[in-house]
């Protein structure tokens, strides 16, 4: 999977939103996760479109706030790579 | 030798044994109709038996066995009663996959469960003892057994497990009430069991719905404290403490997703039982709601 290409939560995690943050089931691990923040926006995003990495980031800089200290590309990519990691996103 | 059948919640177990302090001890914390036909269906067939090796001379012990296989370690006979009640926790931990199984108590008021995991320490079974011994129903002191079906949790009534401390408190909590004799030197201290509420007992096949989900911590004189808390995170401590929730996959989570959907999920602090009380009439009225 590029970094580039466009990505998505798979059709195999199940999940629900309260208050901003997300709890999803990956039905090919049998793992449960809680995201906030910044992974729970990426999450919801992915989850319902699938979208690149700059995709990711133009989204992101009209519509959530981070921390001045944060830098938002490298917390995207970071957070992208932990989804992969876990095995929720798949190419679209 | 004796064999008896005894009927909790949904379950019957055929227990086989022969010592006379634990059938005395069951004739005490469950009512005569728990007693049921020897010869009956039951779930779970089970024995405490003598130790066997050099022990059996200069410390008796008893041993735990489920379908003929001891789980445990034996413990010295006089524990062979919270033995017997731990044995059957293990015994529908491993074998009731028909429910989602959690490690938390469950009380039911107006037609609503509260469900209060709880980590070790965190008071649960002492909270959960006062709250039966005031108004609310007892459906399990250590395993919520949730339905699939129609997400209601399933009463499991049986003796409250009390440890140390808890124990001479209850006792002046709630002097009506029937305990055990206390066992000494067990893995978690001195034990007692407290005879659940014959109510509850009376109500064993009325299941009820999830209404609140109540994270307890006590902390010595804290004043009493219900807040809110993040479904999320109480969904992620749920299912840290089911027994079987990977077993049940994305149907188990489908399941607790809609159970926080439809309850309060709240995080509750406090340093003695009154008030701990008041807060959860005030819970129960919608009060916190």
């Amino acid at each position: 999977m590029t970094r580039q290409g466009a990505r998505r939560i798979g059709a195999f995690v199940q999940w629900r939103e309260w208050n901003g943050e997300i709890v999803a089931y990956n039905d090919r691990t049998g793992d449960t996760h809680h995201f906030a923040d910044l992974a729970a926006w990426m999450f919801r995003l992915l989850a319902t479109r699938a979208a690149s990495e700059d995709a990711i980031a133009a989204a992101a800089a009209s519509e959530i706030e981070l921390p001045a200290a944060i830098d938002r590309a490298a917390a995207i990519a970071r957070t992208l790579d932990l989804f992969a990691r876990l095995d929720l996103i798949e190419a679209a | 030798m004796t064999a008896l059948a005894l009927r909790f919640g949904p379950f019957a177990a055929r227990l086989e044994t022969s010592f006379a302090p634990l059938i005395a001890g069951l004739r005490l914390l469950y009512p005569p109709r728990a007693f049921a036909e020897e010869s009956g269906f039951c779930d779970f067939r089970v024995a405490v038996a003598p130790g066997r090796g050099a022990h059996r001379w200069f410390r008796p012990q008893a041993r735990f066995l489920l379908d003929g296989e001891s789980p445990f370690k034996p413990l010295p006979a006089d524990q062979a009663l919270p033995m017997f009640e731990w044995g059957l926790n293990f015994a529908i931990a491993a074998q009731a996959h028909q429910y989602l199984v959690v490690h938390a108590a469950a009380i039911e008021r107006g037609g609503r469960v509260a469900i209060l995991p709880g980590a070790p320490g965190a008071g649960k079974s002492t909270l959960t003892a006062a709250l039966v011994r005031r108004g609310w129903r007892l459906l399990s002191d250590e395993l919520a057994l949730i339905r699939p079906a129609d997400r209601r949790v399933v009463p499991l009534a049986r003796p409250v497990n009390l440890k140390n401390a808890s124990i001479a408190l209850m006792r002046g909590y709630a002097p009506d009430a029937v305990f055990s004799a206390e066992t000494h030197d067990t893995a978690k201290g001195t034990v007692a069991l407290m005879r659940a509420p014959d109510e509850s007992m009376a109500r064993s096949d009325e299941a009820a719905p999830v209404g609140w989900i109540v994270f307890p911590r006590w902390q010595p004189d804290a004043p009493p404290r219900l807040e809110p808390w993040s479904r999320a995170a109480g969904l992620m401590e749920i299912a840290h403490n089911a027994m079987n929730y990977s077993l049940h996959g994305a149907a188990g989570f489908a399941l607790l997703a809609d159970i926080f959907a439809a309850s309060g999920c709240y995080r509750f602090t406090y340093g003695n039982l009154d008030d701990a009380v008041a807060a959860f009439a005030a819970l129960a009225s919608g009060a916190e709601s």
